[in-house]
C-alpha cells in the first residue's frame, strides 16, 4: 500500500524533536519504466521566534507574507500533467499533497468580516504571486470561493483562534507551471538545492516529467490552548513521475531513436518472426537505472542541518533488488538500513558534499512490487455541442467491492459558464433505489463578481460508478474580457473530491488529518468568440449609415432640382481629359526617346 | 421624381455633345431663402447641440489646483525656514542678577559668533523658564523645546572653566571657577565668551548640515552662509549615503555563509542589547520593524573575483573595487520587507574555512557601508573555523559595529557625543528636507499640471494639494517658532499627502489616449456630414456676395 509507505515514512520522522528541518527523497518505481520520485523538506519555527521575524530555517520573505497577510494556514500547489491512477495506482500522500492543474491556493485567513478577509486575501495572493513569479494576482473574487466541508484546517489552531479563521480557496487552471516558479520554491530550502536531496531539483527534468506537484504547506500545531507554545510548520514536496527512458536521453541529443535490434526481445512465436521483423515483448526483468542519470546529477552530500533521522533517501523496492551505491571520492562513508516489511531501503548520503548515487543493473524479480489500488476515480468531461449550450458529466467510481464511499464533491466554476442547477441529474450503475446525492451546497455565480460553488455530499454503494450531469450556458463575453488566445478556450478548474473517512479506516491522527482526495482533469470550455477587429467595423458600419441618412436628408433639402439640359456644364471633367491627354504625350515622348537611343546603341 | 429619369439617361448618353444648353432657371427669392435657412438651421444644430455634447462627453474632468500657491512655495516664497533653538541656563549658585548678565553677555558673545542667521541660539533661565511652562498649557511642547540644557557648576579643583557634556541627556555642565562670575557692571567676561564658543562648537555640525541642505535646493535662500569646501564634501558624502526620510523603516538582519555552518545565531539577545535601545532612542523620528534570517550556502555570484591570498598579513584580501559586487543579488534573497518604508539591510557573512581570515586589502577593514542601502560586516571567527553558533558574545562587537552604521545611514550627524542632541539636529534636518522636498513635489505637480492638459485631475489630488498646503503652513510656523517635534509630525503628513498626490494612478491612463486617435475613430462618421455641409454652405456664401454685389 502506497499509502501505508508515505505513512511509515513520516512516522520516521519524530514530529518536534531535536532538530527543527527534516528531509526525505522516496524513489518508487512505477509499471511502464516509470519512477516517482518523492520529495519532502518540513522546517519548523517557534510562534515567538516567528513573531519577532527572527528567521532561522523558516523562509524570511515568505514568512513576512503570511504576517502581513495575518494567514493562519496556507497551502499552494503547482501542478503538471495527470497522474495515471490505472497504471500508477494510489497516489502518493493520498492525493493530499496534490492540487488541479495550474496554480491552486486555499488559506485560512484571520479576519474579523469578510470584507477583512477578502482584503487579506488580496494582499496574500498579491505577494505570492511576485514571490513564486506566478500569476496568482489573477486570482480576484470570480475565482474565489470559501468551501464548506471539503477542506479542513491541517494544522492544530488555538481554540481561541478558530471563530476568527475564513477559508478561502483560489484557483488558477490556465497557469502553466515552469523553471521560473521551480526556482523560488528552492530558494525557500535551508539548502537551497547545493547539498542534500535538493541538489537533485532540476528544472529541465522536473518539468520534463510525466507528472509533477510541487507544494507549499504551512500550519501552525498548538498543543493545549497557550499561542506561545505554538510551533509553525512548513513543508514542502514535490512529487513527480519520471519516464525513465526519456530521463536517460541526453540533453543535447533529445532526439529518441530505436533501440539496436539485438536489445530487443522479441515473441518468436509470431509466425512473421525473422532476421528483420520482430514483435517486441515486453522485458520481464526489471531494468537497469541509476540516479544520477535520470536526475542528471549527483546528491551533492547530505544537508548537515537534518534531524536526527539522517536516512534522507528511501527506494520503495523488493528487498532482493541489488542496488549499488556510488561516491565521488570513492569509498566514502554512508548509512544503510532495510525495511522489509515495507519493502524500502534507505540511505544516508556522507557529508561534505559529497557526490552520492545509487544505481540498480538490470535483474530478474521473481515477486512484483505490491501496488496500491486507489479508493476512487473521477473523470470529468464537457458534453454537448454548440456556442450556447453545454453540459458537464463527472463519472465517480468506488472500485471497491464491500465498502460504500462518503465523497464531498467541489466545483468551482467561472461565471461565465452558467449551471442549471434543475438539470442536475445523478445515476448509479449498477442501478439502485438509493439517493446518491446526500447534501447540496450552491451559491449561484454573479455575472463578472464572483464564480459559481457548488459542493456536493455524495454516498456511493460499493462497486458502483456514479454519474453526474448537468446543463451549462456559456456567457458572451464582453471585447476587452477575451485574453490574447481566446478561441483556445477558457480552462475550467478542476473538481475536488475528498475522500470522508469511513468506519473502518484505520489510519493515524496525521493522515487524518491530511484527508484522502483526487481531482479531476480541467476542462476546456469553447466560448462564442468574436471577431475582434469588430470594433472598427461597427464605428465604421454605424458611421456609414449615419452619413447615408443624413447626405440623403441633405441632399434632398438643399439641391435645385432643374430639366436635364438645364444642367449647368461642369468644367472638371472637362479639365482632367485634358491632362490625362496631356500626360499621355508626355509619356509617349519618353517612350520614343528611350527606344532611339537603344537602336544608337544597337 | 418620374419626369427626371428618361433625361438624365439622355443625358449620361451623350455628355459632351450638348449643342444648345439652355442654362437653368435663376432660383427663386424663395428657393434661394430655404436652402439658406435649411444650411444655417444644419449649422446651429452642429454648434449649438453637437460641439457642445462632443465636448462635455470628451472633455477630461480637471479639479482646479492652487497652481499659484503651489509655485510659490516651489520657489520659496511663502516659507523661510529659521531654526530658533532655545538653551536653557540653569545657574542656582549665583543670583538671578548675575545669572540674568551672564546670560546677556554670553548671548552677545554667541550672535557675534554666528554667521548662520536663520539658525541663532536663544539663552533662556531655566528656573524662569519653569515657571512660565506653569501658566502656559501646552507645557509639554515647551519642554522639548529646550536643545541644551546648560548647567552652571562651581567648582575648585580642575582648570576652569571646563564642560562636560552628557552623553545620554541633553545636559551641559559647565564648571567655573568662584571668582570667574562676571560682575554686573563688566562688559566682557572669559566665561561668558569660552561658553559661548563652547555652544556654538556644539551645534556647528548642525549649522554645516543645515547650511549644505539649504544650499542644495533649487531656490537659493537669501540667508546662507557658505560652507568650507572639505565641509562640503563630507555633507554631500553624508547626504547620499543616508537614507531619505521615512516614517517607517524596515531593518532586516541577515547570516550569511558559504557552508553550513554557522546554522544558529544569538540574534534575540543581541537585538535586544544593542539595537532595540537605540530604536527606542530613535521613535520620535520614525518607527522600525526588525527582522533576521540565517542564510546557508550562500555563494559569491560567479563573476566575483576569488579572495587573493596576501602572505604578509597572513589572509584573504578583497579589493576595495570589488565590494560592489560583493552582495549575490541574484541569489541572496534580500528582498525588501513588505509594507511601507525602505528596508535597510545588515549582513554578516561568515567566509569559508579555506578564506579564513578575510578582509579588504587597501585598508585591513571588515566592515563597509552601501550607501542608501545597508552595512555589510566580515566575521572572521577568531578559532579559524566557524562555530556552529554565534554566541551574543561573538555578536557584540558585530552589533556595536551595524549600530554605527545604521546611525550614520539614518543621516545622524558624528557630533556633538551626545546622542539626544544629535537626535533633535536630525529632528531639525529631516523637518526642513521633508519641507524642501514636499514644496519641490508641490512645484513638480503644478508644472505636471500646465505641460499635459489632457491628463484628469481627480478631486482626491486636489483635497491632497489642499492639505499639503495647510500642513506646510503648519510646520514652517511651528519651525519659526521652535517647536520641532511639531514641525516634523505636520511636514511628514505634508509629504506623504503630496506623494499620494502625485502618484494619484488615474491621472496616467489617459495621457496614452491621444487625439490622433480620437480623430481616427470619429473620421468616418465627420468626413462623410461635413463634406456636403461645408461645399454647400461655400457655395451659398460666394452666390450670396454675388448678390450683394451685382
Amino acid at each position: 500500500m502506497i499509502f501505508r509507505i508515505f505513512l511509515s515514512l513520516l512516522l520516521l520522522l519524530p514530529l518536534a524533536c531535536c532538530s527543527d528541518y527534516h528531509e526525505k527523497l522516496l524513489l518508487r518505481p512505477l509499471p511502464g519504466n516509470a519512477l516517482l520520485a518523492s520529495f519532502n523538506f518540513r522546517s519548523n519555527a517557534t510562534a515567538n521566534s516567528f513573531d519577532e521575524q527572527n528567521f532561522r530555517y523558516f523562509p524570511r520573505s515568505f514568512g513576512q507574507i503570511l504576517q502581513h497577510a495575518h494567514t493562519k494556514e496556507l497551502h499552494l500547489r503547482f501542478s503538471v500533467g495527470r497522474w495515471d491512477a490505472e497504471t500508477w495506482g494510489a497516489r502518493p500522500w493520498n492525493g493530499a499533497r496534490e492540487g488541479g492543474t495550474g496554480v491552486e491556493l486555499w488559506a485560512w485567513v484571520e479576519a474579523k468580516s469578510d470584507e477583512e478577509a477578502n482584503s487579506r486575501w488580496l494582499t496574500l495572493t498579491n505577494a505570492l504571486s511576485g514571490l513564486f513569479c506566478a500569476s496568482l494576482n489573477f486570482i480576484d473574487s470570480t475565482r474565489t470561493i470559501r468551501p464548506m466541508k471539503t477542506f479542513e484546517p491541517e494544522g492544530l489552531h488555538p481554540k481561541s483562534m478558530l471563530p476568527n479563521l475564513q477559508l478561502l480557496h483560489g484557483v488558477l487552471p490556465h497557469e502553466v507551471v515552469c523553471t521560473e516558479n521551480l526556482t523560488p520554491f528552492v530558494k525557500l530550502l535551508p539548502c537551497k538545492g547545493k547539498a542534500g536531496i535538493s541538489s537533485l531539483l532540476d528544472g529541465h527534468k522536473l518539468f520534463d516529467a510525466s507528472w509533477q506537484v510541487m507544494s507549499i504547506d504551512v500550519r501552525p500545531i498548538c498543543h493545549g490552548d497557550d499561542e506561545s507554545n505554538c510551533i509553525l510548520e512548513i513543508e514542502q514536496t514535490v512529487d513527480m513521475v519520471l519516464d525513465r527512458e526519456r530521463s536517460k536521453r541526453p540533453r543535447d541529443n533529445p532526439i529518441p531513436r530505436p533501440l539496436p535490434m539485438d536489445q530487443i526481445e522479441c515473441d518468436v512465436s509470431k509466425p512473421y518472426h525473422a532476421e528483420d521483423s520482430c514483435y517486441p515483448l515486453e522485458k520481464s526483468s526489471e531494468p537497469a537505472w541509476d540516479l544520477a542519470e535520470i536526475f542528471g546529477r549527483h546528491i551533492k552530500g547530505d544537508c548537515p542541518i537534518t534531524g536526527d533521522d539522517s536516512m534522507t533517501v528511501c527506494v520503495n523496492t523488493q528487498p532482493e533488488r541489488i542496488i549499488n551505491v556510488f561516491t565521488n571520492p570513492e569509498d566514502q562513508d554512508f548509512g544503510m538500513k532495510k525495511i522489509p516489511e515495507e519493502n524500502l531501503t534507505c540511505f544516508e548520503p556522507p557529508s561534505n558534499g559529497t557526490d552520492f548515487s545509487l544505481s540498480f543493473p538490470e535483474q530478474n524479480m521473481t515477486t512484483p512490487l505490491p501496488l496500491a489500488s486507489p479508493r476512487i476515480h473521477a473523470f470529468r468531461s464537457i458534453t454537448g455541442y454548440g456556442q450556447e449550450r453545454g453540459g458537464i458529466q463527472a463519472i465517480i467510481q468506488n472500485p471497491s467491492s464491500t465498502e460504500p464511499l462518503d465523497v464531498i464533491y467541489l466545483e468551482s466554476l467561472p461565471w461565465y459558464m452558467k449551471p442549471y442547477l434543475h438539470t442536475l441529474r445523478s445515476q448509479l450503475s449498477p442501478p439502485s433505489t438509493i439517493q446518491p446525492i446526500k447534501e447540496t451546497y450552491y451559491r449561484p455565480a454573479l455575472d463578472r463578481r464572483r464564480g459559481t460553488h457548488l459542493e456536493l455530499k455524495l454516498h456511493i454503494p460499493p462497486g458502483s460508478s456514479l454519474t453526474l450531469t448537468y446543463d451549462i450556458e456559456k456567457a458572451i463575453l464582453r471585447y476587452t474580457e477575451y485574453p490574447p488566445d481566446a478561441n483556445r478556450g477558457f480552462d475550467v478548474a478542476p473538481a475536488a473530491i475528498r475522500v470522508l473517512p469511513g468506519p473502518n479506516d484505520a489510519v493515524d491522527e496525521d493522515t487524518r488529518r491530511r484527508g484522502i482526495y483526487v481531482r479531476t482533469t480541467s476542462l476546456l470550455l469553447p466560448l462564442p468568440t468574436p471577431d475582434f477587429s469588430m470594433p472598427y467595423n461597427v464605428i465604421i458600419l454605424t458611421s456609414t449609415v449615419m452619413a447615408l441618412g443624413f447626405g440623403g436628408i441633405f441632399n434632398i433639402l438643399v439641391r435645385r432640382f432643374v430639366a436635364a439640359d438645364e444642367v449647368p456644364e461642369n468644367k472638371l471633367p472637362l479639365a482632367l481629359t485634358a491632362l490625362v491627354a496631356r500626360f499621355r504625350g508626355r509619356i509617349r515622348q519618353v517612350i520614343t526617346k528611350a527606344m532611339g537611343n537603344r537602336e544608337k546603341t544597337e | 421624381m418620374p419626369d427626371a429619369t428618361p433625361s438624365s439617361s439622355e443625358q449620361t448618353g451623350s455628355p459632351a455633345t450638348a449643342p444648345n444648353r439652355r442654362g437653368p432657371p435663376p432660383p427663386t427669392k424663395q428657393e434661394i431663402s430655404n436652402t439658406q435657412r435649411v444650411l444655417l438651421s444644419f449649422w446651429a444644430v452642429v454648434i449649438f447641440l453637437g460641439l457642445p455634447i462632443w465636448w462635455k462627453t470628451t472633455t477630461v474632468y480637471r479639479a482646479s489646483l492652487p497652481l499659484d500657491v503651489m509655485k510659490d512655495w516651489s520657489q520659496g516664497n511663502v516659507c523661510q525656514p529659521t531654526f530658533p533653538l532655545r538653551v536653557a541656563v540653569e545657574a542656582s549658585h549665583i543670583t538671578p542678577q548675575e545669572a540674568q548678565h551672564l546670560i546677556k553677555t554670553t548671548q552677545h558673545a554667541l550672535d557675534d559668533l554666528n554667521e548662520f542667521s536663520a539658525h541663532h541660539l536663544r539663552l533662556v533661565v531655566a528656573t524662569s523658564l519653569s515657571n512660565e511652562t506653569m501658566e502656559t498649557e501646552d507645557a509639554n511642547v515647551l519642554e522639548d523645546d529646550i536643545a541644551l540644557l546648560v548647567r552652571l557648576k562651581s567648582t575648585t579643583s580642575s582648570p576652569t572653566p571646563s564642560f562636560n557634556l552628557h552623553t545620554f541627556s541633553p545636559i551641559l555642565d559647565v564648571f567655573y571657577g568662584q571668582n570667574q562670575i562676571p560682575s554686573s557692571s563688566s562688559g566682557v567676561s572669559p566665561l561668558a565668551s569660552s561658553i559661548a564658543k563652547e555652544l556654538q562648537s556644539i551645534f556647528a555640525e548642525e549649522q554645516a548640515t543645515l547650511t549644505h541642505l539649504l544650499s542644495s535646493i533649487s531656490w537659493k535662500p537669501t540667508q546662507t552662509s557658505t560652507l568650507s569646501p572639505e565641509m562640503a564634501s563630507t555633507m554631500t558624502r553624508r547626504s547620499t549615503r543616508s537614507f531619505k526620510y521615512a516614517p517607517t523603516y524596515h531593518l532586516t538582519f541577515s547570516l550569511f555563509t558559504p557552508n553550513s555552518a554557522p546554522s544558529d545565531w544569538a540574534i534575540e539577545s543581541a537585538l535586544s542589547h544593542h539595537i532595540t535601545p537605540l530604536l527606542r532612542a530613535l521613535s520620535p523620528i520614525s518607527n522600525f520593524t526588525i527582522d533576521s534570517q540565517l542564510q546557508m550556502y550562500a555563494h559569491f555570484s560567479p563573476t566575483f573575483p576569488d579572495p587573493a591570498y596576501d602572505p604578509e598579513s597572513k589572509s584573504y584580501t578583497l579589493n576595495t573595487s570589488d565590494l560592489s559586487g560583493f552582495i549575490n543579488a541574484a541569489d541572496w534573497p534580500l528582498s525588501p520587507s513588505i509594507g511601507a518604508g525602505p528596508t535597510i539591510n545588515f549582513i554578516l557573512y561568515v567566509p569559508a574555512p579555506h578564506q579564513t581570515p578575510l578582509l579588504v586589502r587597501e585598508n585591513g577593514a571588515s566592515s563597509w557601508l552601501i550607501p542608501q542601502w545597508g552595512g555589510i560586516q566580515i566575521f572572521n571567527p577568531p578559532t579559524g573555523s566557524a562555530p556552529s553558533s554565534l554566541s551574543a558574545d561573538d555578536l557584540s562587537p558585530v552589533m556595536q559595529t551595524f549600530t554605527n552604521q545604521l546611525l550614520s545611514l539614518l543621516g545622524l550627524p558624528n557630533s556633538p557625543s551626545s546622542l539626544p542632541v544629535r537626535l533633535s539636529t536630525l529632528t531639525r534636518v529631516h523637518a526642513a528636507s521633508l519641507i524642501f522636498s514636499a514644496s519641490d513635489t508641490l512645484g513638480a505637480l503644478a508644472r505636471l499640471t500646465k505641460s499635459l492638459p489632457n491628463i484628469p485631475i481627480p478631486n482626491t489630488v486636489a483635497h491632497s494639494v489642499d492639505s499639503t498646503i495647510a500642513h506646510l503652513h503648519a510646520a514652517c510656523g511651528h519651525l519659526r517658532q521652535g517647536r520641532f517635534a511639531a514641525a516634523l509630525q505636520d511636514a511628514r503628513v505634508a509629504e506623504a499627502e503630496v506623494e499620494r498626490a502625485f502618484f494619484e494612478r488615474s491621472m496616467v491612463g489617459q495621457v496614452y489616449f491621444p487625439d490622433e486617435h480620437k480623430v481616427a475613430v470619429y473620421l468616418p462618421l465627420l468626413g462623410p456630414i461635413a463634406v456636403p455641409l461645408v461645399t454647400n454652405s461655400v457655395r451659398e456664401w460666394r452666390r450670396w456676395r454675388l448678390a450683394r454685389r451685382g
